[in-house]
This record gives structure tokens, sequence and C-alpha cells, in this order.
């Protein structure tokens, strides 16, 4: 397998600068996740690598060879589309085979490749069939079946999972998680779905705009995103934030006032920061809870309630808020109109400076 | 609402449908039937008939159609007629299908000036097939034509020729100017039907390593088989049909020596008179006509069965 290292990737079409000057490293046989909102540049930046778009600016290595420059078909990649691009006059053995077909490997090679791909996928007992006669998910395994006979030295995925239904790709996530340890791959992912971003990935790559807003493992984007962008956008339902302002500093923090609730000590370096800067609280919607809490409360009205039986999720507007979701585990009696208070802990909460950075 | 009362408000909901139907059927259909099924019907008749002229004379059954096939001195020139309808078919299958579809290809890749190209290969086809007929005609008379001068000038006075007056260059010469006319709609239908196909298919091949030729034949080709269907069927008709070309181009005859008539121009010698086939012969004319209509049916419902039978869903 294969490490990738992009180095100022940059991409034009026109006027509009799709991808703005990317950097960053995906290690041998790591599973990486570009996510982030549609035109945020992640198709783009996939298919940069794949050759189907021509850089404007900068370098893409593979295993410290330059290969921005070759043909799609030169860079050892195999790509998953979204569509899953499956040719529909062909069978599934004849779409699995078609690169090595292309290859000129001899007809026995190319069968016991593709015998031993749809063994994997469980895919044996439909190679006859064509596209049209198989399931999503059927049809999804295929087109990672033709990947994977190709043998290649990274394997590329556009959104494969978008056009199945909820359960199956819940399942399909678990298929394709196992199958980046059965082949010890390099896997470059793309989705807009931060919960597929969360479950699958050795490391996220959040990107906005075509520039890069955080890389890291996903648990470290949950627990300590650098930016309002990432906070908001990794956790779902997103962070509530309230807005702050800094009100001086303390020993250890700087004191912070919210538009509702007491003043509160946020424990920072507080370097950048001046008095009177305007700030961004947030907290997640599963560290809040019903009643005081630790270190802060507030008060709401219940307007929407989601019982999905496992767990619970409200909908409150307060004097300041419109809307703040709270999440708690397990049914609870809430009804609409109830007033509530809910309370959070510093300690799970994130403040970030005027420059949307993360203060801490 | 009570059951019948249901059962009442549905009927009435489907009566006005059906008349509604009914309304915008009728006057399509009125106009097929008059002006298309019964001059066909009419010409069925009129073949089962002997003629003088425009009068028609007593019932002779299969006479005609028996006197055209089998008379030594009419088959002839039928089949001769026939072969070059074949030749037209077979050359406007392979030159102006061929080029539109290579320049469906090309114009597929989106290249600069690509709204350009589209509007001037699509221009001859909105031009008047006569206008055409006559433009070509002086383009290629052998003395102040476009064609034979522009060969002078460039040295090749040698190649200058009487291009609709020579037996072997009359019917390719018309057939050019055919597919001049005619390769822009091809080339649309094409360039619609590989428009058609996702462009992931097309960049899955490009990643599986297929050159540009393979992706054409292996890929864009079966998956525009709708399109080369209509293409096909299209051509057929028109090649069997073919009229006005060599009509304008080099006269009713099918001069020189017969190597450019075709059914449709014996049919109108036949039907109406000339100076080789004499005084006209409706029973004749229709008889041909009829067998040039039932040839024309047969061979499309085979080449759509078969070329529908290849076509693939596209998902």
């Amino acid at each position: 397998m294969a490490n990738i290292e992009l180095r100022g990737v940059s991409k034009q079409f026109g006027d509009v600068k799709v991808i703005k000057n990317v950097s960053l490293t995906v290690e041998d046989n790591e599973f990486v996740v570009f996510v982030g909102p549609s035109g945020c540049g992640k198709s783009t930046l996939l298919r940069l690598i794949a050759g189907l778009e021509d850089l404007t600016k900068g370098e893409i290595h593979i295993d410290n060879a330059r290969i921005d420059h070759l043909a799609p078909a030169a860079r050892g990649l195999a790509m998953v589309f979204q569509s899953y691009a499956l040719y529909p006059h062909f069978t599934v053995a004849q779409n699995m085979g078609y690169a090595l077909r292309v290859a000129k490997e001899d007809k026995a090679s190319i069968d016991k490749k593709v015998r031993a791909a749809a063994d994997i996928l469980q895919l044996t007992d439909y190679l006859d069939r064509k596209p049209k006669a198989l399931s999503g998910g059927q049809r999804q395994r295929v087109a990672i079946g033709r990947a994977i006979v190709r043998n290649p030295k990274v394997f590329l995925f556009d959104e494969p999972l978008s056009n199945l239904d909820a359960k199956l790709r819940v399942a399909m996530r678990i298929e394709l998680t196992k199958l980046h340890r059965t082949l010890n791959a390099t896997m470059v992912y793309v989705t807009h779905d931060q919960v597929e971003a969360m479950t699958m990935a050795d490391k996220i790559v959040v990107l906005r705009d075509g520039m890069v807003e955080q890389i890291g493992a996903p648990l470290d984007l949950y627990n300590a995103p650098d930016n309002r962008f990432v906070a908001g956008f990794i956790g779902s339902p997103a962070m509530n934030f309230f807005a702050g302002k800094v009100e001086g500093f303390v020993e250890g923090g700087i004191e912070i006032s919210l538009t509702e609730g007491a003043p509160l000590t946020f424990p920072c370096t507080g370097s950048g920061l001046s008095i009177g800067d305007a700030v961004d609280f947030g907290v997640r919607p599963e560290h809040f809870c019903i009643g005081q809490g630790a270190d802060g409360t507030l008060k709401g009205e219940v307007y929407a309630v989601e019982r999905l039986g496992g767990e619970t999720y409200l909908y409150l507007s307060s004097s300041s808020q419109k809307e703040l979701v709270v999440h708690m585990s397990g049914d609870h009696q809430v009804a609409v109109g109830d007033h509530v208070e809910i309370g959070f802990s510093i300690a799970q909460s994130h403040l970030f400076g005027p420059d949307g950075q993360s203060v801490r | 609402m009570d059951d019948s009362e249901y059962t009442r408000a549905k009927r009435r909901r489907a009566r006005n449908l059906k008349l509604w139907l009914a309304f915008l059927l009728a006057p399509p259909a009125a106009i097929l039937i008059i002006f298309v099924f019964l001059p066909m019907a009419s010409a069925v008749v009129y073949s089962l008939y002997d003629w003088n002229g425009l009068v028609r004379k007593e019932f002779i059954g299969l006479d005609n159609f028996a006197d055209i096939l089998f008379n030594p001195n009419k088959n002839v020139i039928l089949f001769n007629a026939f072969g070059n309808n074949v030749k037209v078919f077979v050359t406007l299958m392979i030159v102006q299908n061929g080029i539109a579809l290579v320049l469906a290809l090309l114009l597929a890749r989106n290249p600069r000036g690509f709204r350009f190209y589209q509007v001037v290969f699509f221009l001859p086809v909105i031009l008047s097939t006569v206008i055409i007929g006559f433009q070509w005609k002086m383009f290629l008379n052998p003395i102040f034509g476009l064609v034979n001068k522009a060969l002078h000038y460039a040295g090749l006075s040698e190649w200058a020729l009487p291009w609709l007056g020579l037996p072997e260059t009359a019917l390719p010469s018309m057939l050019l100017v055919n597919s001049w006319h005619w390769f822009g709609f091809p080339t649309l239908v094409f360039l619609a039907a590989i428009h058609r196909i996702p462009k992931d298919f097309i960049e899955a091949a490009r990643l599986d390593g297929a050159s540009e030729w393979r992706i054409a034949r292996e890929i864009i080709w079966p998956l525009i088989a709708p399109a080369v269907t209509i293409i096909v069927v299209l051509t057929f008709i028109g090649s069997f049909n073919w009229f006005e070309i060599p009509y304008i181009m080099n006269g009713l005859e099918g001069s020189p020596q017969g190597s450019t008539d075709m059914l449709g121009l014996l049919f109108y010698r036949t039907a109406f008179g000339s100076v080789s086939a004499g005084g006209s012969d409706f029973g004749s004319g229709s008889a041909l006509a009829v067998l040039m209509f039932i040839f024309i049916f047969i061979f499309s419902i085979i080449a759509t069965k078969y070329l529908t039978s290849r076509e693939v869903e596209m998902s």
C-alpha cells in the first residue's frame, strides 16, 4: 500500500477557486475521511488525487513519487463512485474484471482475481448477473469489488453510501471498516455525513470553502475542535452556541458573561483576548443535563420533543436563544410547553474567540 | 357520499377523461386517415386494376405485381434501381453516419467552440433539399463548377471530372452531397445519446485504464444503442425513398446509364410517365409503391426489433 502527500494543492474552475492551497498527508494503511458541507471541495480534492481533474497548482505524491502529471490509470488508484458507475451492459464478473481485461491479463488470472474479490464481498452467486438485477447494496459491493481486483495502491471512495437507505448504510459502513482491516489498505473516503466520518476514519480532514479547517482523529475533533466551524460541524445534533463577552482576566482563566445566566470563569491562557471581546460559548447537546449544572444553569421552554426510545431530544427556546438542543439518553417525560432548567459543566464546554478560533 | 354517488362521480370523471382524449386525438387521426391511410389503401386498390392513362379499366388481380417483378424487360430496371438504393443505404450508413458518430464523439469532449461547431454541422440540415441539389449541381458542373475550378487552382487539374456525367462518379457524388446535407442530424442524435451516458461510466473506464478508442467501442457504443436504432431505421427509410437529390441533380431517368436510378424515380416514371417509360401506368406504379412499402415496412420492423434487443437500460 502507499502514503499520499498533497503539497499546496489548488484547483480553479474559471474564476472560481475550489481548492485553496491544501497540504496534507495520508499515511500508509490509513483510512482518511474528507468531510465538509456541500460545495466545500471534498469531491474535487478526491478527483484531483484520482487524476480526473487537473491541478491548477501544487503537487501530489504517492510513495514519495510525484504523480499529478500521470493519467488516472497510471496512478495505481481505484475509485468507487457515488453512482457506483457499473457498466450496465456487463455482468458483475465483467464489471469487476474490466480493468484487468484492459491490462491484457490472461483469462484464468482475471477469473481467479474476480472470484477472490467476489468471495470477500459475498458476490460469488451474482457474478453472471447484470447490475440491473442487483440491489443497491449488492451494486455497491460490485463497485468495491471492481476496485479490489485491481489491487491498487490507494482506494478512493466518493460518497459511496449516499444512495443507500439508512439501514443498509450502517451495514455497509461496518463492511467497509472490516474491508479496510482485511485489505490493510490506504483509503481516502469522501462524505458529507459526519457520522460516517466519525465511525470509519482513522483521521478526518474537515474542509470548508476549499480549505482545510482541521485534521485529526475523530475524537480529537469532537473533544478539541480548533474552531467554531469544526465544533459546529462535528457532532450530531450540532453544538449549541451562546454569544458572550470577555469581562476580565482571573488566575488560570477568563471571566465571561453570556446573554443569559450567571457569569462564568473559563479556564484558559486567554492569550490574544481583550476585555470586551465577543466570544462564543459552546455546549454539545449531550453535555447538558436537566436541572442544575455543575458550573451553570439556563432556563428554557420546550417547543418540541423527539423520543426515539433509547434517547430523547428536547428543543428549547430561552430568553436569548431561539433554538437549544438537549440530548438525553433514555425516555424523559418532558412535554411541549414545559419550562425546564438545563445545566452544564465548564469541563465539557468550549470557547471560541472573535476570530472563531478555539480559546484554550 | 354514499356508494352509488361515489360510483357515479367516478364514472363521470372517467367519461370526461375519455371525451377529452378523443377531442385531442381526433384531428391528428383524421389527418392521418385522409392523407396517409386512404392513399395507401387506394394505392393497393389501384395496383389490382389495369389502367389506361388516368382511366381505370378492369380488375386484373396481381398481374401488375407479376409484370414488374417477372417481366424481364421491366425487372432489370427494377433490380438495378433496387441495387442502387442498397448502395445508397450502405454508403450513407458508413459515410454519413460514420462521420456523424466520429464528430459526436469529438463534440462530446466539449472542445473549445463546441456551440459553434454544433450550429455549423446542423446548418445544412435546415436548408431545402431543392436548394442543396441545385447548388451542388452547379458546384459539380464540369466547366464552370466550383469543385473542378478548385482542383484546377490546387494544381490537380487531372482530377477534374464531369462528376455527374460519369456512371462511376455520379452516384458517389450525390451520396457525398446527401451526406453533407444530412450528417448534422445523426451527429446531434448521437451527441444527445452520448450526453445521456453518466460521466461516471467514462471516468471509471479511464481509471480502469481503457483508451479513448476502447471507451468509444466498449462503453459508449453499446450505451448509445437506442440512438443507433433510430438512425439506422431512418437512414434505411430515407435511402429507399431517396428521390429529391437524384431527381434534381440528374433528372428522372437515373442517368448516366441508370447509375443513379432509384426505386422512387422508377415509381415516378412508371406511374406518371416519362421519356423512357412512355405514358403513365397507374397500375404498375401503384404495384411498385406497394412493394416498396411492404419491403421498407418489414425491414424496418425487423431492424427495430433486432436493434432494440441490444439496447441496455442505463441504470
